[in-house]
């Protein structure tokens, strides 16, 4: 049965905290829930950016998630928020 | 007055072409930041490494696409260029704009960035080069609010759209290719501003085979007019271009002396599939051998058309990178009708049949005709729900095996694979 979508969040973000690399592909999401569709855990992923819990890294050709508190931003700043 | 001596680059001016040396240097007279990227690229041909850096965290709030970060790795020698992101912005539909609309383009763009511009990128795209992190979000109001336009696509989104002329300025145009690309880039509109995918994801409509914008060369899907009855053909015409009197080609190659017109070298001894001929003084074709190269209507334009019952072939899977191996599209779909009466709901179905799966599917960083090509077109089709017909065959089978589904044969059959395996190990 798929996770409700307080569930599935908490999912990703459990993921995004603890992944070994900051940066995450979209289907790495993917297996916090199979039971949901990859197109609803991308909305769920793209909503958590909107809400901050997220945010995007893109390398210009592919676009990645990950927490902000675990990314190094290119202009110096460890960690964004 | 140059910041930074160029004798490398200065080269590039010394031909007889237009040079982008030339440009910057100009645009530098304008906004001094430019001699940093002459003297950037300059050291980047002396050392034969680059000195840009690409990615990051950049964008505008919302959004997670439209804006490529770049950053130089000598901040300190070329402070005009520390940061010199990229924003792409969503070009109008066939890139029909007026004079006023680019003025302010570039208004906006010297106001807020570097000046400098790529009229088009590769997907489509209005580009504008360079400009520092805390200059997006005043660039994004402005552009949004004051010129009524937004940001394309980039990353792992839905690339933007693109479409030829279409109806607006062509007769061959076999279905509405404005009205389709408008209609699916405001319906995808979250594609295309969020990352959706395992990579980056494109379609394209070229309103006939001629494909104006290489829709079969670039893009994941690929619609591309065409017509399922014969080629429409005035015999008159015909008369008049066999007796010289209308110019082949529309007249496009009338400055060369290229003697008198001959439909048999020029048009019928051409035709790939040789399915045309004369006959009693009137131009026959086996339309059933046409393969819809538009070499005869491109020749004789006055004497044929496309057929009278038209629509779109949906060809999936091209790929154009550079280093890798660029790859046509496959055909998929021989026929399918593109109407807006039904606000494009076949075409809109076909590419979400194809997005379900391959965001599935497919592998990290892995495009759609890499993930086809990895699990083979038969799967492929079947994913798609679509009966194999024999415009998908590419050439004939080098692989003497076929193999059933028990679903394929009838009264099926049942096999127990453990048990198999019990003799015959894998």
């Amino acid at each position: 049965m798929a996770l409700s979508d307080d569930e599935l969040k908490a999912a990703i973000i459990e993921k995004a905290k603890k992944a070994p690399k900051p940066q995450l592909y979209i289907k790495d999401f993917y297996k916090c829930d199979p039971d949901t569709k990859p197109r609803a855990i991308k909305n769920m992923a793209n909503l958590l950016v909107r809400e901050g819990e997220l945010m995007f890294w893109s390398s210009g050709s592919t676009t990645m998630y990950a927490r902000p508190d675990r990314i190094k931003n290119e202009e110096g700043d460890e960690g964004v928020n | 007055m140059a910041k930074h001596d160029t004798p490398l680059l200065d080269e590039l001016e010394s031909g007889p072409w237009p040079s982008f040396v030339s440009d910057i240097k100009r645009q530098a007279e304008k906004n001094p930041d430019c001699w940093d990227i002459l003297g950037q690229l300059e050291l980047s041909y002396k050392e034969k490494i680059t000195h840009w850096k690409h990615g990051g965290i950049v964008g505008v709030f919302g959004y997670g696409g439209g804006i490529v970060g770049r950053y130089s790795d000598l901040p300190k020698m070329f402070p005009g260029v520390e940061h010199f992101h990229t924003v792409r912005v969503n070009q109008p539909a066939s890139k029909y704009y007026s004079t006023e609309n680019l003025r302010g383009i570039c208004d906006l763009w010297e106001k807020h960035g570097s000046g400098m511009t790529n009229m088009h990128g590769s997907t489509g795209d209005m580009v504008l080069l360079g400009c520092r992190t805390e200059a997006l979000e005043p660039f994004f109001w402005d552009l949004t609010h004051g010129m009524g336009q937004d940001l394309g696509g980039s990353g792992s989104n839905l690339r933007t759209p693109a479409n030829c002329l279409g109806q607006s300025r062509c007769e061959w145009s076999c279905y509405d290719t404005e009205e389709t690309c408008h209609h699916l880039t405001m319906h995808y509109q979250d594609e295309i501003h969020r990352p959706a995918f395992p990579y980056k994801f494109k379609f394209k409509f070229s309103g006939c085979p001629n494909d104006c914008v290489a829709a079969i060369a670039r893009s994941d899907v690929a619609v591309i007019g065409t017509w399922r009855d014969d080629i429409r053909i005035d015999q008159a015409a015909v008369k008049e271009y066999v007796a010289g009197n209308f110019a082949s080609n529309g007249g496009s190659h009338a400055d060369g002396d290229w003697g008198a017109f001959d439909i048999q070298k020029e048009v019928i001894d051409l035709c790939p599939t040789e399915c045309m001929w004369m006959e009693g003084g009137e131009l026959k074709i086996d339309n059933a051998e046409c393969t819809r190269c538009m070499h005869c209507i491109n020749v004789l334009p006055r004497a044929l058309r496309p057929g009278a019952q038209q629509g779109a072939s949906i060809c999936v899977g091209a790929k154009a990178p550079i280093l890798d191996g660029a790859q046509f599209a496959t055909l998929i779909v021989p026929f399918m009708e593109i109407s807006a009466d039904n606000e494009f709901e076949n075409l809109i179905d076909f590419i979400e049949t194809i997005w379900d799966w391959w965001m599935e599917v497919g592998k990290n960083r892995e495009r759609v005709g890499e993930t086809m090509q990895r699990v083979g077109l038969p799967t492929f089709i079947k994913v798609m729900g679509i009966e194999p017909i024999p415009q998908h065959v590419r050439e004939p089978r080098s692989n003497p095996y076929v193999f059933w589904q028990d679903e394929e044969v009838p009264g099926g059959f049942e096999r127990d694979v453990q048990e198999f395996r019990k003799k015959h190990a894998a």
